[in-house]
């Protein structure tokens, strides 16, 4: 694991970059819906993301890791990003952050 | 590893054509040509019937499964490659069974044998459908529930082909099961239970169970009510299709169909149980036009039930057959198929067009393809259009119908047009349409990666 005093803002500024990947089912970025699971920083700049999507088999997995992956790598500091799908746990509606809850009119 | 599958390539072909078809029969309706101005076994009704139901409504649903049925068993589509000798196969096939229709009535003198052929294509058209999804769907095993369905839909499907072959070579003048037997009696019944209950409407709960709660954001976790509907519906149609012929053709005492009538109802219960829950307990309150324009298929579905039941009880399900099949296909099937394609299309469109860029440049949303408010009086439109259409037909009223099918073909020319303007982005402000690295959609043919 990289220093925690570099890392630390290097996720905060990837997770930020995140922001421009929209799922387009909901219309709302992937980080305020809670599919980016995790994000850490490894020796070298190696960003690694673990994130899944609202539905297993939906037809934009491959685009939207594939956009993960370039919106990471855009960050300044990252030389590398690593994606990795996960499904455990499965998404939930409830892991949406209040903004995205508010923008969907979630009940 | 990627799961499930990008973009059908052929879709947008097969949605294209439908929807022509769809206009085709709706026009047809208007300038009074089939049923109610001829009679039900008349060519021109049999041209109109399956401009519906082969054109639009199995088009539709092929083209829609072969997008969603990886989706639901999150398996890649296995022998892609058949899907556009399909839609061929089937388009020819469909051109073949309307000329061959055209021979009987007279209206066109060839000696080519239209009918023969068409019983040739389009069983080679659906079979290489059904291998395709089917082959998809056992690799996909232990099926979810709403792959159970289409595998069910799917089986329907080869038996009403099967039925319908039998058809066409005995309307070439082959008849292969004998003077005996009652076809328009006894076996065009099964073909269109087959046909609608089976392939068309066992689909469609199906693709409905899995797009309901990934739209609204309801509980998905699969309920012993969907399985009730699953086996009772099943249950019904093994009755209707295998035990009453064979309790007719045996001379039993009837009990099958009243059995089979009792496992539907239990089915049409338990799936209005599981609408509820899903509209009910949707964690989205606003839901989108999709998911609300459905509701009116939903409703076509339950008068379909109650106008059954009733037409059953007053012994006059035989005069009125059409008026019910009317609202099954153009409430319930049609109504449903028009209202997800309002949101597949525009779905579709953008993780084509902007899928590719995303995360690289900021993208609009699915959402901003498409203007709702402007759209929701279209479908209101249509469906009141259909209901119209239904009480002519049930009070014996041409003109009426003609009218009212004037309303649905003017809702439907309305979303075509708008299904058009999404493959154009041409409600997307013209600042954030195309980012660099992106390219215009072309009308029917994805580009598939």
């Amino acid at each position: 694991m990289a220093d925690n005093e570099e890392a630390e803002p290097l996720a905060a500024d990837i997770i930020e970059a995140l922001r421009v990947v929209i799922d387009p089912e909901l219309g709302e970025n992937v980080v305020d819906l809670g599919l980016i699971y995790d994000v850490s920083i490894a020796q070298g700049g190696v960003a690694q993301i673990e994130m899944t999507t609202t539905t297993k088999g939906c037809p934009a997995t491959a685009y939207l890791k594939e956009a993960v992956e370039s919106a990471a790598w855009s960050v300044a500091g990252v030389h590398f990003a690593e994606v990795k799908l996960t499904y455990e746990p499965a998404w939930m509606p409830e892991m949406m952050n209040d903004s995205a809850r508010q923008r969907l009119g979630l009940a | 590893m990627m799961m499930g599958a990008a973009l059908s390539r052929w879709t947008m072909a097969y949605f294209a054509v439908a929807l022509a078809c769809l206009l085709g029969a709706q026009a047809m309706m208007v300038m009074g040509l089939g049923y109610p101005a001829t009679a039900v076994e008349d060519p021109q009704t049999l041209i109109l019937v399956h401009t519906v139901t082969i054109g639009w409504l199995s088009l539709l649903m092929c083209g829609a499964l072969f997008q969603f049925v990886p989706v639901l068993v999150a398996q890649p589509l296995i022998g892609a490659g058949m899907v556009l000798p399909a839609l061929v196969s089937l388009l020819a096939g469909l051109v073949s069974l309307l000329a061959g229709f055209l021979q009987l009535s007279g209206d066109l003198e060839t000696g080519l044998p239209f009918l023969p052929v068409a019983g040739i294509l389009l069983p080679l058209g659906f079979g290489l459908a059904v291998v395709v999804l089917g082959r998809t769907l056992l690799r996909g095993r232990p099926l979810p529930l709403p792959a159970r369905f289409v595998a069910a839909g799917l089986v329907c499907l080869v038996a009403t082909a099967a039925i319908g072959v039998l058809f066409a070579l005995l309307l070439s003048g082959l008849d292969v099961l004998g003077a005996e037997v009652d076809w328009v009696g006894e076996v065009l019944p099964l073909h269109v239970t087959a046909g609608f209950g089976g392939w068309l409407t066992m689909t469609a709960i199906g693709v409905s169970y899995r797009l309901l709660p990934m739209f609204m954001l309801s509980p998905d976790k699969e309920r012993i009510t969907g399985k009730a509907v699953l086996w009772s519906s099943c249950s019904a149609l093994a009755l209707v299709l295998v035990v009453v012929p064979l309790e007719r053709a045996l001379g039993g005492p009837g009990i099958a169909w009243h059995a089979a009538c009792l496992a539907m109802l239990v089915a049409v219960v338990f799936y209005g149980v599981d609408l509820v829950f899903f509209y009910r307990h949707r964690k989205r309150r606003n839901i989108e036009l999709n998911s609300r324009s459905a509701i009116g298929a939903f409703a076509a579905l339950y008068l379909s039930v109650a106008l059954l039941v009733g037409l059953v009880a007053t012994g006059t399900l035989g005069q009125n057959s059409a008026a019910l099949i009317y609202l099954v296909a153009f409430g319930w099937l049609s109504g449903l198929g028009l209202s997800q394609l309002y949101k597949i299309v525009p779905f579709l469109t953008w993780l084509e067009c902007y899928g590719p860029v995303m995360g690289r440049k900021p993208t609009p949303r699915v959402q901003d393809l498409v203007v709702e408010k402007r759209d929701m009086p279209w479908f209101a439109l249509y469906f009141a259009g259909v209901l119209a259409g239904t009480i002519a037909l049930l009070a014996g009223m041409p003109d009426l119908f003609r009218l009212a099918a004037l309303a649905t073909l003017c809702a439907t020319v309305a979303l075509v047009v708008e299904m058009v303007l999404v493959r154009r982005l041409f409600n997307v402000s013209v600042a954030s349409r195309l980012p660099e690295g992106t390219s215009r959609p072309r009308l029917f043919l994805s580009s598939a990666r």
